[in-house]
């Protein structure tokens, strides 16, 4: 049966089109995807993300074993600060990616993808064994809400917010418009943003009081074809397109994600130590075409006449007016930025080159 | 011309329309809405010629890309180049702006027993 979060009717109602995501019967867009891309660029946006998982470590040994199952250094994580890592299987593969957050001692929020929420539960309780930790999956209890864009703040102190200084990826305790959640300075657009999670009970009443609050800011709701996009400008990885369990970390370019020191043992480590050390087959890349076609999903990557890669997330760029993807090609000296490979788009091949990640500059760090 | 009166529809949401001797292929506005944003459109070349049901134009929004087929048998006589270069007119209008293509179809009786009219059609996609 397909799923609904408690912000369905509030999305039906504002006539959104609604699409299955991962299981979910989501709003993929509210009035039009490039409108809604550039209000979060430029204003403030409302998405429901209550779809993505939440699941709550907790007990003696639950540092050591988040420790044993992601590259990051869990131990060195402090109090109310968060951390984006992976889920590595055996072979330094991507179970899923993850942001962890340690909201107390010993204890930890783990926010995950909605479409792998029951291989991340399976995953992390084969590796519990022998350990004191308490595994406990709350993602149906609680809601998601994320408030994205150059107002987000603004707007947030205007419904009573009134941290000061809160960093980007920190959590903490909060009161908006009277209701007690958790506020985490965090976000998949690349503006600054926070990511508010409550109990189901007060999202409708939060969705309707940050809608009508933010008016003065050009707040509008967002669907998840706008998140795309905005992700995508942002260079994050969506699993399912971008990461999968056959892809390291380093492939990914998530290196900057992967200790080098890390002492403790943990899935995958020899693999992933190894491509940092001696190199990888295939790296990803982010092209922009130099015509009008779009790169998608699956699309095949040449270079010199010969096929290196695939396109893994691809489309247009609201922003900068360019068709810009991610993909992965063959880890080879001629191919870098500024090379231009080749795409096949409907059985022909067109140029694109090879740029810097991400496709705008990033706001999103305060 | 009203488009909405005389035009026939597919259920692939293509119209096609009399104009003079020539008829007018476009996309309906349902088809428009169902697309969102569009962001690319790809035409064929004055003189191509496309048997019914074949794919003649591709067109793109943001979410995904689609191809577009012709109702009926027919030559391509005209294309609409200035949607080639700002294919979001076709969010505004998919009709006095908005055709795509005009051929030249000698088959239009036999290939257009199909296509419904616009109430029929709206019916069956509603």
């Amino acid at each position: 049966m397909v799923k609904e979060t408690y912000l369905h009717g509030k999305h039906v109602k504002l006539g959104a089109k609604m699409v299955d995501f991962a299981g979910w019967h989501m709003p993929v867009q509210y009035s039009s995807i490039i409108e809604e891309h550039k209000t979060v660029r430029d204003h403030v946006g409302l998405f429901d993300v209550s779809h993505m998982g939440e699941v709550f470590v907790s007990g003696k040994d639950a540092t050591k074993f988040l420790n044993k199952v992601v590259p990051q250094s869990i131990d060195k994580l402090q109090y109310e600060k968060a951390v984006y890592c992976q889920l590595t299987n055996k072979n330094g593969g991507l179970v899923d990616d993850l942001i962890i957050y340690k909201i107390g001692i010993e204890c930890y929020l783990v926010i995950c993808n909605a479409s792998r929420i029951d291989e991340d539960l399976n995953w992390l309780v084969r590796n519990r064994r022998g350990m004191n930790v308490n595994i406990d999956n709350q993602s149906h209890n609680y809601s998601l809400l994320a408030i994205q864009g150059p107002k987000a703040i603004n707007l947030m102190k205007k419904m009573g917010y009134n941290i000061e200084d809160q960093k980007s990826f920190t959590i903490k305790p909060a009161v908006i418009a009277d209701v007690k959640l958790l506020a985490s300075r965090t976000g998949y657009t690349g503006e600054d943003g926070f990511e508010l999670l409550m109990e189901n009970e007060y999202s409708e009443y939060l969705w309707d009081e940050i809608l009508k609050e933010g008016q003065e800011f050009g707040i509008k709701p967002i669907g998840l074809g706008a998140r795309d996009t905005l992700r995508l400008e942002a260079a994050l990885h969506l699993y399912g397109n971008d990461l999968d369990e056959t892809t390291t970390p380093i492939e990914a370019g998530l290196s900057w994600s992967v200790p080098k020191d890390k002492v403790s043992d943990y899935n995958g480590k020899d693999i992933i130590m190894n491509q940092i050390h001696n190199g990888i087959q295939r790296k990803l890349i982010g092209l922009e075409m130099e015509d009008r076609n779009i790169p998608r999903h699956g699309y095949e990557i040449y270079y010199n006449g010969e096929k290196v890669g695939i396109v893994t997330s691809g489309g247009v760029s609201p922003s900068t007016g360019k068709n810009i993807a991610l993909g992965y090609v063959k880890n080879i000296d001629q191919i870098i930025t500024g090379t231009t490979i080749q795409i096949m788009i409907r059985e022909k091949l067109h140029d694109a080159k090879i740029v810097n990640r991400p496709f705008i500059q990033k706001r999103n760090k305060v | 011309m009203s488009y909405r009166e005389n035009m026939l529809c597919s259920k692939s949401h293509e119209y096609i329309v009399k104009d003079g001797d020539k008829y007018v292929v476009g996309l309906t506005e349902y088809a428009i809405e169902q697309l969102g944003d569009i962001v690319f459109l790809e035409l064929p070349s004055v003189g191509d010629n496309f048997g019914k049901g074949e794919t003649f134009a591709n067109i793109e929004s943001v979410k995904a890309a689609s191809e577009i087929y012709l109702p009926v048998s027919g030559e391509i006589t005209e294309i609409n180049e200035q949607l080639v270069d700002s294919p979001e007119k076709l969010n505004e209008d998919c009709y006095e702006g908005g055709w795509l293509v005009k051929i030249s179809a000698d088959n239009f009786d036999n290939d257009s027993k199909d296509l419904m009219n616009y109430d029929d059609y709206k019916s069956e996609v509603e």
